[in-house]
């Protein structure tokens, strides 16, 4: 990253990047696998490999982040899709089965499907 | 209306990708560091900690901005500032989480306070038990060198402000910041009294303020939205949100953040989600080792401060696990004294031998041959260690003996005078027993049984040798005709 000179100079690179954010949020799937070591030791590593590799074939614009943390221990691994204009959706318990089961039904058929959380968001 | 959660210290964990600093600048990062060093003046920024009402998340509770002010007073060439990332309780893993899924946030704030306290050297004193952590940090600190935003003249308004880290071997004691301090020195993990405090003859000898790792993620918050809005959040004392590591016989483990002032049944029923298997609530241990156990009375308590030192136990770190029916109270006050024996550093006679004879008595009464003196000798000995120890880990280690004692004495009844176990714990306080209409006589038992304590001729009624058996419990699972009872 270019070096940051002035304070000024970091609230225009802040409020360019979270404009970049919320505008890939408004056309991209955002997709969000929870990898700390909690969620590596419950099997998120294979579900992140399935994703990465699994999304490209798709014709959809998306975005694969590694995130901490979730809180969301009892159901790790998780993973957190929204799709555009859409309140994000928690998937627990996620093996590769299930992740492939969120592609093709969830993300690409519309439908619901099970294994969503509810998730208390501040 | 469920009790909902409120994430300040973990605003950006599973939301932002740890790795990236873009990622963390793009909601808000550094600014608050801007702000200060652009606008704000040095007295300005502690004052702001101050009014906030932030307090030490480690447990101490002590108002971070009066730390502050104490470590930017002195005149001195060098000062320190310390993130404590030794996180040490059994179940406890907040500090884990924010420093593998936000670890800008404890560096933003670790150069604020080093601008504030006039610091230009910060160390993280982290387990090396946390890999990831460390490797997440390691990333997050070349990232904010890169970028301009830490090492020398940050964003041209020259200040210099530099993090490393020193790698803890996993020793509880060493979270007390003198004893931390020592280790990070290359000495022994041994505390020292106090005065002088660390603020004035910490690290190296120098001025030193240490916070810990959910304190510091709570300052770049604060600086952003105004120490009003922070202490519009919480109780009168007690201000914003605490994390805890909700652990134990609950439905929702995991790690959950929530406005001081929630009660215990709030966070165990409608975040928790209730306890496992809908069972009976027993207790729930707060403050881990340093905690008591608080019982159903308790249940509508607020959590902050001093609501928790009031009931008998303490906020402590954030570990908070909760115990149904099942759980014996006396054998888990002696869990804690286990592990409070195992840590003590052993520099302090209250310590090493009041914990070890206060361990000593819970296992004579967890075996049976406790008397109602030793009941006795427990709370005596247990207020001596606590007025006599030289640091926190023995001014607290009691603490799980005396709250059991006072909210679970029938238990502690029942261990010395009927030798029984309520909750079936205490395997020599086991007897086991043939049902006799149950029993065909088919000697799966007798077979099974590792002391040869069954006794039965094949076909007909077995029955157990009382002096013989050893309570393992082979014969209750090998019995498929219910005829094993445990009494």
């Amino acid at each position: 990253m270019e070096k940051v000179t002035n304070v000024e100079q970091l609230k225009a690179l802040q409020s360019a990047l979270s404009k970049e954010a919320e505008q890939a949020a408004s056309k991209k799937v955002i997709i969000r696998i929870a990898m700390a070591t909690c969620s590596i030791a419950s099997g998120a590593k294979p579900v992140l490999d399935f994703f990465t590799e699994e999304m490209p074939r798709q014709p959809l614009e998306f975005i694969i982040k590694s995130t901490g943390c979730t809180g969301l221990c009892h159901s790790e691994p998780t993973v957190e899709v929204t799709l555009p204009g859409k309140a994000p959706v928690m998937f627990g318990k996620v093996d590769v089965k299930k992740a492939n089961e969120i592609v093709n039904d969830y993300i690409k058929g519309g439908k619901q499907i099970e294994g969503i959380l509810e998730v208390s968001r501040s | 209306m469920k009790a909902q959660q409120l994430k300040i210290a973990l605003r950006n964990c599973g939301v932002i990708d740890p790795e990236n600093i873009q990622d963390y600048i793009a909601r808000e990062g550094y600014l608050a560091l801007g702000k200060c060093l652009a606008g704000g003046s040095r007295e300005a920024v502690v004052e702001t900690v101050k009014k906030s009402g932030l307090r030490g998340r480690g447990g101490g509770g002590f108002s971070t901005g009066m730390k502050w002010e104490f470590a930017a007073k002195p005149q001195s060439d060098r000062k320190f500032v310390v993130c404590n990332a030794d996180e040490g309780d059994p179940g406890a893993f907040m500090d884990r989480a924010v420093l593998e899924g936000d670890p800008h946030s404890v560096l933003e704030a670790m150069a604020i306070c080093g601008y504030a306290i006039g610091a230009e050297d910060g160390y993280i004193y982290i387990r090396a038990e946390y890999p990831l952590a460390i490797k997440r940090l390691k990333t997050a600190i070349a990232q904010a060198e890169e970028a301009g935003l830490l090492g020398s003249n940050i964003m041209n308004t020259g200040f210099n402000f530099k993090i490393y880290l020193k790698y803890g071997a996993g020793a509880f004691v060493c979270g007390e910041e003198t004893a931390l301090i020592k280790s990070m020195e290359g000495h022994r993990g041994e505390p020292v009294s106090k005065p002088p405090f660390p603020a004035t003859k910490g690290y190296r000898g120098k001025p030193t303020n240490v916070n810990n790792v959910e304190t510091f993620a709570n300052v770049a918050a604060i600086i952003n939205k105004g120490a009003d809005w922070f202490a519009s959040i919480g109780t009168e004392k007690s201000k914003g949100t605490k994390v805890f590591a909700l652990a134990g016989k609950v439905k929702n483990v995991g790690l959950v953040e929530v406005p001081m002032g929630t009660t215990l049944r709030e966070l165990i029923y409608d975040i928790g989600g209730g306890i496992l298997d809908d069972k009976e609530f027993q207790a729930v241990q707060t403050g881990g080792p340093s905690g008591g156990c608080l019982t159903v009375k308790h249940l509508d308590t607020p959590i902050d401060y001093e609501s928790l030192v009031a009931s008998g136990s303490m906020m402590g770190s954030g570990g908070m696990i909760v115990m149904d029916e099942d759980d014996c109270m006396v054998a888990v006050a002696q869990f804690y004294l286990e592990f409070t024996v195992e840590e003590s550093c052993g520099k302090c006679v209250p310590c090493r031998e009041g914990n070890k004879a206060l361990y000593n008595i819970l296992h004579k009464i967890t075996h049976g041959s406790g008397t109602m003196a030793d009941i006795d000798r427990l709370k005596e000995l247990s207020v001596v260690i606590k007025s006599t120890s030289l640091c926190g880990l023995g001014q607290t280690s009691p603490n799980p003996v005396l709250s059991t004692i006072n909210n679970f004495y029938d238990d502690y009844v029942q261990h010395v005078v009927d030798k029984k176990c309520r909750a079936k714990r205490c395997r020599a306080l086991l007897e086991y027993l043939v049902i006799e209409e149950n029993c065909i006589g088919c000697g799966a038992c007798k077979r099974a049984c590792p002391a040869d304590a069954i006794l039965g001729e094949p076909k007909k009624k077995h029955f157990i040798d009382q002096e013989k058996c050893i309570k393992c419990g082979a014969c209750y699972q090998k019995c498929k005709f219910n005829a094993i009872a445990i009494d």
